[in-house]
């Protein structure tokens, strides 16, 4: 502040002096710093300035591939691998109202046990992920999109059981249960 | 969401650009931006007191934006141009601190053995 107030009390051409010999900035760089949009590229046309506000659109082709943006290192991109999948049924209940999604895991890396405690330790960022879709297609998207690579089990397909209410009191197909 | 949904995402489109219309216009931000960190370069080695020479930090510019040589989607070159130029102007404000410059050459991070024998030392697969 006491230095601002200095410089400022001092003459106009050593103020200029002083400032500018404090920070060098070239004046494009200062430029670019403020105005990513207006200075820095010759403008076209008033419309150039502001595309999205003008509803100008350009053509893209495949997915955008956005590793370069998401400051996922290179080691947790290209060697990962990935498994879409629906989650399974809890053996021990009935119900299935939490299947109804396709979830995403990683595959596994190294574990091992802490020394110490013998807890389970791994130096995986991306292990105990689960990211649930809506659809497979969705998950197979983001999958695209991130750069790894993908695999999808499907679900097995059962055959229909056959339910019928005579059957339980067929003599012959052993479908009868005790009543005890 | 059907499956022709990533058919349509193949398939030439038309979205909203981000601020570039097109390749040329994209790629005049860029050399922009690399000519505003090239002129910076000097000031920047000052500020930051940094233990290389102008030549090695001209030569890590260059490799910073060398890395992103073969992005394709004018959308994606563009985001990239405005987070070159945060780190700018972070940079030039002095928000960052020295380790921070320093952290483009990585210094302190240790080159994963590639051999066997290196890896069996180390304890990984």
């Amino acid at each position: 502040m006491a230095l601002c107030r200095k410089i400022l009390s001092l003459g106009s051409p050593m103020r200029q002096l002083v400032l500018s010999s404090e920070r060098c900035l070239s004046v494009s760089t200062t430029h670019h710093i403020d105005n990513l949009n207006k200075k820095q590229v010759e403008p076209k046309g008033v419309e150039a300035l502001n595309p999205v506000e003008k509803n100008l659109t350009i053509t893209v082709e495949g997915l955008a591939d956005i590793t370069k943006l998401t400051g996922v290192p290179e080691e947790h991109i290209k060697p990962r691998r990935v498994l879409i999948k629906k989650p399974t049924k809890n053996a021990m209940q009935s119900g299935t109202n939490n299947l109804h999604k396709w979830v995403m895991t990683f595959d596994t890396k190294e574990r091992w046990e802490n020394p110490l405690m013998g807890w389970a330790s791994t130096a995986d960022p991306l292990s105990n992920l689960e990211v649930e879709f809506a659809s497979k297609e969705d998950a197979i998207v983001f999958c695209e999109k991130n750069g790894w690579q993908w695999a999808v089990q499907e679900p097995p397909q059962k055959p229909p059981r056959a339910k019928s209410y005579a059957d339980n009191f067929s003599w012959n197909k052993r479908t009868r249960r005790s009543t005890k | 969401m059907s499956s022709s949904r990533l058919v349509n995402l193949r398939t030439a489109r038309q979205v909203k650009p981000m601020l570039s219309l097109d390749r040329a216009e994209a790629r005049t931000r860029v050399i922009n931006l690399y000519k505003a960190w090239y002129r910076q370069i000097p000031q920047i080695a000052i500020d930051y007191d940094l233990p290389k020479t102008q030549s090695e930090c001209k030569k890590k510019l260059k490799e910073m934006f060398m890395k992103n040589k073969d992005v394709k989607d004018i959308r994606i070159i563009d985001a990239l141009v405005i987070k070159g130029q945060m780190e700018l102007k972070e940079t030039v404000q002095v928000w960052k601190q020295k380790h921070g410059i320093m952290a483009f050459w990585a210094p302190t991070v240790e080159p994963k053995p590639k051999d066997f024998m290196g890896k069996f030392l180390d304890g990984h697969n």
